[in-house]
């Protein structure tokens, strides 16, 4: 198969240096206003720990999104992931295997996503939105009464650990996050994912195996979910059944902060990776600072409606005709306009 | 549909007393009216993911106001509308107006009305509500009929009558159906979907009174901590309204939000820990969305060839 070109066309130049510019200029801000934010420069990678996890799972959901599709049930894997792990290791299991087994289980979450979505052709936000309950009952009911917690030393190192001055959940990020980026640039299954967001008619008349593609993504993202899992669990030192749910909300701004058109088709996900930084050292300089975490909620919201509107803003008068254009935008799952 | 509630009530038979009846469909009214908000705007083929903190911030601010201001009834139904309508001001604005996509739009506010609920509690909460509030919540008109009930119908009836009767509801499902047409058709496109964001934080604010008349209190996560936000949109899900707009109703959305409460109550009935209730609540969408052909999109020109009218 010939690699497709698919058209281009950026609504926003340089929407990954304006973000990289905000974070920024949020670092400066919090370096100045608090003394401790920067702590001699480890301070600020150390933050990192905190948002990792939330990264992961936005690197997993970036990927769905690009396909047009949605993935409610992220967060809810993940916890699952951690209760598993948890529970896995309070009786004793080898690490690895434990380690094994909770991702496998955020898997097969997204493999019955996937498979449910693609072959059955149900729209996504309702087979995650059931799932998203699912999976958060049985986290609740393998974790019990009293969730575990209290971890070996050498699991925590995953969650709280360094390697030199970097955090290892940093890294586990980073290494996600090429291999992502990787994938969705540079491999044909990338290519083809792309372009199903782009237009799933195209993609199915040009010969793309759509279901098989789309079933993987879900699987892929139900892997990054239990990923988060386990390093959640690692970070916590406990695996409760709602570590990973309250993750979903901020992951999901995250990768439409990082410009990925929730329609699907447009997107990068190395601008994904700039605004996990960005709304997850927003997110901690304003605790640290000394906000609730309702607060900083809020701030979070606003600057995801205010990149919003600051995109579509810039998005008008590019020779779009109104109707396109509104069709572009009452359509929930952006099917007009692009067959 | 039915038969499944038949089904499960047949299943225990202790379960169709009238007082445990009367129970569960008071409890439903709050996700029922939630749902008929949601109904506009599902129908419009968009999603509002901020009715939970809507309701929740109208429950906080008329708690207050009744609490420590003896605010009275009737003011306080609508001042529980009023607060909801200018949050559902808010989306409408950002979906109508300025155009984001719903779905992004309402996960924005769900998390700044959330913090703003958070904010206007400052820590306290509502606790005394006086009786002539919760009378209305809990006590029954006459034998195994509760009040809220009759509110709750009143609601579908007028939702109903506004979706099927008027030239609104009639420009609502077109807009739905195929936004494109409806505004070569001439239909003011921006304006319904403007007033189905709007009624919809009405509904959310009613909501939150109701909430209020049946529970006596609010706190700070009122209606984010249930999962308002999903329930509603499961209610209107399984009573048949499409997340692809223009099709299903207002009876749909009672009669999920009735099967939704049945169901868990039954689920408690059956000594089912309360942790599956989730679970139950999943298994019925998927039941429902897997159940129902309509939802599945067969081929690429499911939504271009529907001939199908609700």
């Amino acid at each position: 198969m010939t690699v497709i070109a698919l058209p281009r066309r950026r609504l926003v130049p340089g929407w990954g240096l304006t973000l990289a510019g905000l974070v920024a200029l949020e670092l400066i801000y919090f370096t100045l206003s608090t003394r401790h934010f920067a702590g001699h420069g480890s301070g600020m990678l150390a933050l990192t720990e905190q948002f990792s996890p939330t990264g992961v799972l936005a690197l997993g959901l970036a990927v769905v999104i690009l396909t047009g599709n949605i993935d409610l049930s992220a967060g809810a894997a993940a916890s699952l992931s951690a209760v598993v792990m948890g529970v896995e290791l309070q009786h004793g299991w080898n690490l690895v295997a434990a380690g094994i087994v909770a991702i496998a289980v955020g898997t097969a979450v997204g493999l019955f996503n996937g498979l449910v979505i693609a072959m059955l052709g149900i729209d996504s936000l309702l087979v995650t939105l059931a799932t998203q309950f699912i999976a958060t009952s049985l986290a609740t009911s393998i974790g019990g009464e009293n969730p575990p917690y209290g971890f070996s030393k050498s699991f925590l190192r995953l969650g709280t650990g360094t390697v030199g001055a970097i955090p290892v959940d940093l890294i586990v990020f980073a290494v996600l996050a090429l291999a992502v980026v990787a994938t969705v640039t540079r491999t044909a299954f990338g290519r083809a994912l792309t372009l199903i967001g782009y237009s799933r008619l195209a993609a199915e008349y040009s010969g793309i195996t759509t279901r098989r593609t789309l079933t993987l993504v879900f699987t892929m993202s139900g892997a990054f979910a239990g990923i988060a899992g386990v390093v959640l669990a690692a970070y916590y030192n406990s695996a409760r059944a709602d570590t990973g749910t309250t993750l979903l909300l901020p992951a999901i701004t995250m990768v439409v902060l990082g410009g990925v058109d929730i329609f699907g088709g447009r997107g990068r996900v190395g601008e994904v990776v700039i605004a996990v930084f960005l709304l997850g050292y927003l997110t901690q300089g304003l605790l640290i600072e000394g906000y609730s975490s309702l607060t900083a909620t809020m701030v979070t919201g606003i600057l995801l409606i205010a990149a919003l509107v600051f995109k579509v803003w810039l998005g008008r008068g590019t020779g779009e005709s109104f109707i396109s254009a509104a069709q572009r935008l009452l359509a929930k799952r952006g099917r007009p306009a692009r067959e | 549909m039915v038969i499944i509630v038949i089904a499960s009530t047949a299943a225990h038979s202790y379960f169709w007393s009238s007082r445990n009846i009367s129970f569960i469909l008071a409890d439903s009214m709050v996700t029922t009216i939630l749902a008929l908000g949601e109904t506009f705007v599902m129908l419009s083929r968009g999603i509002d993911l901020s009715v939970a903190p809507m309701m929740g911030l109208s429950a906080v601010i008329v708690g207050f106001r009744v609490q420590d201001h003896g605010l009275t009834l009737v003011p306080a139904i609508l001042l529980g509308i009023a607060v909801g309508l200018a949050l559902g001001l808010g989306n409408a604005l950002l979906v109508a107006i300025v155009g984001l996509p719903p779905i992004i739009a309402t996960l924005g506010t769900l998390s700044v009305y959330g913090g703003l609920q958070f904010v206007i509690t400052g820590g306290r909460q509502v606790d005394t509500v006086p009786n002539s509030f919760t009378d209305l919540g809990s006590k029954l008109l006459f034998h195994g009929v509760p009040r809220l009930l009759i509110l709750g119908l009143v609601m579908v009836g007028i939702t109903g009558f506004v979706l099927r009767h008027t030239v609104f509801g009639r420009s609502v499902y077109a807009t739905g159906d195929d936004a494109e047409a409806a505004f070569r058709a001439g239909i003011p496109v921006k304006r319904t979907l403007f007033f189905c964001y709007l009624i919809c934080g009405a509904c959310s604010g009613l909501a939150g009174v109701v909430y209020l008349m049946r529970t006596g209190s609010a706190v700070a996560t009122t209606g984010t901590d249930n999962n308002s936000n999903l329930l509603a949109i499961a209610a209107a899900l399984i009573g048949g309204t499409a997340l692809t707009g223009g099709r299903g109703g207002a009876v749909g959305a009672l009669a999920g939000a009735v099967f939704l409460s049945l169901t868990l109550a039954a689920m408690v009935f059956a000594h089912i820990g309360a942790v599956w209730q989730p679970a139950g609540v999943g298994v019925l969408i998927l039941l429902a969305v897997v159940g129902d052909p309509r939802t599945r999109k067969l081929a690429v020109h499911r939504w271009r060839f529907r001939g199908r009218r609700p």
